[in-house]
């Protein structure tokens, strides 16, 4: 009884999961093989830390960008946008500036999108775990911590093709 | 804040791009500009490269590379299948990630600066999906006068489609000098 019962559950993972990540993502973004996101435990600019293990259950959306990059300028608007749009229920969105200084980040977000903060990876070392190929770079983690997703170069998010996707993503 | 735009302008913003030169062939926009020495130091010296660094950075040649890809299959970019070459014809030496990497940690360089360096370069492989575009520094030993870039290209998901090659001649190096 015990086995069958275990089969069934089985099947119902394996067709949950299939299902969810047979969605076909939108041009630009990229699956991913479902390994552990990296751990990624940073601190803002007001010093709130933000631990991604603690974010189990929710879809996560971890954007790194730096102030030097020039698509980054053009992808932050629609990061702001996505926010007011999906709220944290689905998506969590956390950005990680990488290697800038307080005063750069600051500035830029400022004049560019003022109503986002960003987590500071003062070193880089956490965007070296995270390896993203490039800046700006988004990955999507999954609710279960696992990287799903991953979205290189300037995109624009509150675009139909990537909304529907996000929205169809985070109902599950 | 006017030099900190023209620094965000030093890196890839294709509409707005000051290419020194600029190929498009094969549904392929690429574009190379060479940046001067003072350029280089400002972009890094504002990012935390100490000076012995930026004396390093004004010993080489950089080109900043742009790369859109207009096809409408993968495109793969990957720097070790270029060929730089001087008018002899004789190749020129391409300074490696992880030869920087080596002088940084010699030269106690902050790990945010190697980062951001890191960061600036251009990537060693990237599959380029249509549309998109990708863009970053490649640095080289100075050649003596002017030299061409002989880009090789493989194309589909696997690679294993047509081999594109796009040649850009008469490319120079600014002027070397050295950092007061």
């Amino acid at each position: 009884m015990m086995t069958r019962l275990f089969k069934v559950l089985m099947l119902l993972v394996l067709f949950g999961s299939s299902s969810t990540y047979a969605m076909e993502p939108p041009p630009g973004m990229i699956k991913l093989d479902g390994r552990p996101a990296p751990a990624l435990k940073l601190g803002d600019m007001d010093g709130k830390v933000v631990d991604l293990a603690q974010r189990r259950g929710h879809w996560v959306l971890v954007h790194f960008w730096a102030t030097w990059c020039g698509p980054c300028r053009r992808e932050m608007p629609t990061l702001a946008q996505l926010i007011k749009v999906l709220p944290a229920e689905r998506l969590n969105v956390y950005l990680v500036n990488t290697a800038d200084t307080e005063d750069d980040v600051f500035t830029f977000l400022a004049t560019v999108s003022p109503e986002l903060s960003s987590l500071m990876d003062r070193d880089g070392q956490v965007t070296e775990r995270w390896q993203p190929r490039g800046l700006p770079a988004s990955f999507l983690v999954d609710p279960q911590g696992r990287l799903r997703y991953l979205v290189l170069g300037g995109r624009d998010w509150v675009s139909a093709p990537y909304l529907k996707f996000l929205t169809e993503l985070t109902a599950k | 804040m006017q030099s900190k735009f023209l620094l965000l302008l030093l890196f890839w913003v294709p509409s707005l791009y000051a290419a020194d030169s600029k190929l498009v062939r094969d549904g392929v926009e690429l574009f190379v500009s060479a940046r001067s020495v003072e350029q280089i130091r400002a972009f890094y010296g504002a990012r935390g490269m100490p000076p012995n660094a930026l004396q390093e950075l004004a010993k080489v040649c950089f080109l900043t590379v742009g790369l859109k890809n207009n096809r409408a299959e993968t495109l793969w970019l990957e720097p070790t299948r270029w060929r730089f070459i001087d008018l002899n014809g004789e190749p020129i030496k391409r300074i490696m990630r992880q030869e920087w990497k080596a002088r940084w940690d010699a030269l106690q360089v902050p790990l945010a600066a190697q980062s951001t360096f890191g960061w600036s370069q251009l990537p060693e492989s990237r599959d380029l999906y249509p549309e998109e575009t990708v863009g970053g520094n490649i640095s080289l030993l100075p050649p003596e006068g002017h030299f061409s870039l002989i880009a090789s290209f493989r194309t589909g998901s696997s690679g294993d489609g047509k081999v594109l090659e796009l040649t850009i001649p008469n490319l120079s190096c600014s002027r070397l000098g050295a950092i007061p």
